[in-house]
């Protein structure tokens, strides 16, 4: 980073006040920084209808804080209208990659909407809250449409002050319920859309407390929306999709066990001992857990990283009757006397995922402090001394989002779990085939659907070792595909005793003369080494022979990445004619002297 | 210098981008162009919540120089 930038933050990091944060906006401004495209760069546009400098101000030094190179375009006041609709705009001139669109309810509604309330006939006031969100809603679709930019539109802060008083909901559309039904109405709008995200700044309002998210003042003064202290808590909430779109969320959470997941030490205490159970003492330990796995539950990867007697530990996890996290929820574990630094470096491993990406949870501030120092990149969690506080702490965090999860990702710590105890029965197994068989694979292969092809896309998007020709194809090359005559798009999912690893497989088939080519074929590398290659081949050989098809063609094209890929059509029978070069090599199996068996140890189905 | 004129030139300081000592009482509004109207509005703002005080509109407008604003600072206290 700039060494004039990191001086000038140096102040913001020890006390990120409103005053510091703007101060270190404008000298950074000042600066007149050099454009750069480094993948931490974000061209970031926030305009609306009010002032809007400050909150851009406060989320530009934020996102600086957290290594991102912002620059920073701040639109007119009340011209984000002309300045989305118009593409010569300084707006559209600089190519934001992320937009906020901050517009006030009350901006768009008649001045006397307020005052006449409590007379507006119901239908009156339904038709009222269609045009308010359409007015709104409009401007996100025509810069959803003219950019490429991801959209944050803010939603409406519902009002605190209602005419009506306590009665309010005793209407049909009462006031609070104008503004709830036009935020529903709002998220419902953008629900499918994968570029405008609906901001709950109605929530984030009510989190901060509403009576302290204006200063009066500065409102009347220059139509400052926002106190204070409310904007830059509000950066923190746009800060969230910047880090879900720039890839920088956080995966997995490494825990340690004595009083972290629970209370007292079990090593000492014994199993009896610890504090964890419905009702005090420990009820705060077992809320924590839960909400652990809340996120677990959608994707978030938990292990466990614990100076103790390996078999002491595992005894709450299978034992204990309130214990809620167990060992399959976890996806690596070291319960051992190493230095835990060593240790997080070995489940980051293990895991294959970066240190980055790891949060770490320990009660102990020494074992924090030799972590961070360790692994500056590991997010190591100042946990209160007051476990009642645990729970909070993780759900304050905000660390984990991501901008759409799949039946894939929020499945990821099953997967995770179930890799761990592959492991531990290969190692325990003689001869591969033994492991196996004992797996009880299920293996599901048909012409992808609508529902799966959003994953096939996305494995042809990302696969890059087990990937035979490295084709990138896009939804809509994917679609075409699907639909013409002359072309299959096979999808395969794997289930095994262990858990459902979902589609992990893809092969795309081009019919030409009476040959079969195999286009694409790639695999997850998380189901290699279990064979389960052999039965999409086996699939396409069965249905080539079926469709009259003589010989089945495979091209290799050699990366730097897919190595693990290159003997697929050798091992499968198929002969090399004489072309093969740096560019790659084309491998035919004649279909009428040779065939491909689905193993015995794979269950085949084909609906 | 006072702990209160100490206050004052932080906040100034931070938003004009000037050293303490630079700021003098005739600094003046219109010959300093940093001091432009969305900063005039955070200074006002933020003097007003570290003083724990409100700003009239006419007291805001006249606030031309660093000398004006210690003015007007000081009449809030001693009334």
């Amino acid at each position: 980073m700039n060494e004039s930038v990191e001086e000038i933050l140096k102040p913001v990091r020890e006390d990120p006040s409103y005053l510091n944060l703007w101060s270190a906006y404008k000298r950074i401004q000042g600066l007149d920084l050099p454009d750069t495209d480094d993948k931490d760069a974000l061209r970031l546009a926030v305009i609306g209808s009010s002032t809007l400098e400050p909150l851009a101000a406060c989320l530009d030094i934020k996102l600086r804080l957290e290594g991102f190179t912002p620059t920073t375009f701040v639109g007119g006041f009340n011209t984000y209208r002309q300045e989305s609709m118009d593409t010569n705009s300084p707006l559209h001139k600089a190519e934001p990659d992320v937009i906020i669109l901050a517009v006030d309810a009350w901006s768009v509604l008649d001045q006397m909407f307020l005052s006449t309330f409590a007379r507006t006939s119901e239908k009156d006031r339904q038709d009222l809250q269609k045009q308010l969100v359409k007015d709104v809603a409009s401007v996100a679709q025509i810069l959803e449409k003219k950019t490429s930019a991801l959209i944050l539109l803010n939603n409406f802060i519902l009002p605190v002050f209602s005419p009506l008083g306590i009665v309010d909901n005793k209407q049909k559309t009462g006031l609070k319920r104008f503004f709830e039904g036009a935020n529903n109405q709002l998220a419902e709008t953008f629900s499918d859309s994968n570029r405008v995200f609906v901001v709950d700044l109605d929530s984030v309002a009510g989190e901060f407390g509403k009576s302290r998210i204006t200063n009066w003042n500065t409102w009347y003064r220059g139509s400052v929306p926002f106190s204070e202290e409310f904007t830059p808590f509000l950066a923190d909430a746009y800060l969230r999709y910047v880090r879900a779109l720039k890839a920088k969320t956080k995966k997995c959470i490494v825990l340690d066990l004595d009083n972290t997941l629970w209370g007292g030490i079990i090593g000492e205490d014994g199993i009896e001992g610890i504090k964890l159970g419905n009702a005090a003492p420990g009820i705060e330990y077992v809320d924590f857990q839960r909400s652990l796995l809340s996120l677990y539950n959608r994707g978030v990867i938990l292990a466990v990283c614990s100076k103790n007697n390996y078999d002491d530990a595992v005894k709450v996890f299978q034992e204990h009757p309130f214990q809620i996290l167990k060992e399959e929820h976890f996806a690596a574990m070291r319960i051992n006397w190493q230095n835990k630094a060593t240790n997080i470096a070995e489940l980051a491993k293990e895991i294959n995922i970066g240190l980055d990406s790891i949060v770490f949870f320990d009660d102990n501030p020494v074992e924090r402090s030799i972590v961070s120092q360790a692994h500056p990149e590991v997010l190591v969690v100042d946990l209160p001394k007051n476990p009642r506080l645990y729970r909070e702490t993780l759900e304050s965090l905000d660390v984990f989002d991501v901008l759409s999860l799949t039946k894939e990702d929020m499945a990821r710590g099953e997967m995770y779990a179930g890799k761990r105890k592959r492991a531990e029965l290969e190692t325990s197994m003689d001869s591969i085939e033994d492991f196996l068989r004992t797996l009880e694979m299920k293996v599901r292969i048909k012409p992808v659907d609508d529902f799966d092809t959003p994953r096939v896309v996305q494995l042809i998007g990302k696969t890059n070792q087990f990937n035979l020709t490295t084709r990138r194809y896009t939804d809509a090359e994917v679609q075409k595909f699907r639909e013409e005559d002359n072309s299959i798009v096979y999808s395969m999912a794997v289930t095994d005793k262990f858990g459902d690893e979902g589609v992990v497989g893809v092969a795309i088939v081009k019919k030409k003369d009476n040959d079969w080519w195999i286009d694409s074929m790639l695999m997850s590398c998380r189901v290699i080494g279990r064979s389960v290659e052999t039965a999409l081949l086996a699939k396409i050989v069965k249905d080539a022979k079926t469709d009259g098809a003589s010989r089945i063609i495979g091209e290799y094209i050699p990366t730097k990445k897919n190595p693990p890929a290159a003997q697929v059509y050798e091992n499968h029978g198929f002969g090399m004619p004489a072309q093969a070069d740096e560019n790659g090599s084309t491998w035919i199996l004649n279909l009428e002297t040779d065939t491909i068996d689905v193993p015995e140890w794979i269950e085949l189905t084909e609906d | 210098m006072t702990d209160f004129e100490d206050k004052l030139l932080d906040i100034l300081s931070k938003v004009l981008l000037l050293e303490k000592d630079k700021i003098t009482d005739d600094l003046r509004r219109k010959d300093f162009e940093p001091w432009d109207s969305m900063n005039h509005l955070i200074i006002v703002s933020e003097i007003e919540n570290e003083f724990e005080i409100f700003f009239e509109d006419e007291e805001v407008v006249d606030m031309w120089t660093v000398g004006d604003i210690k003015n007007v600072l000081g009449s809030k206290f001693s009334s």
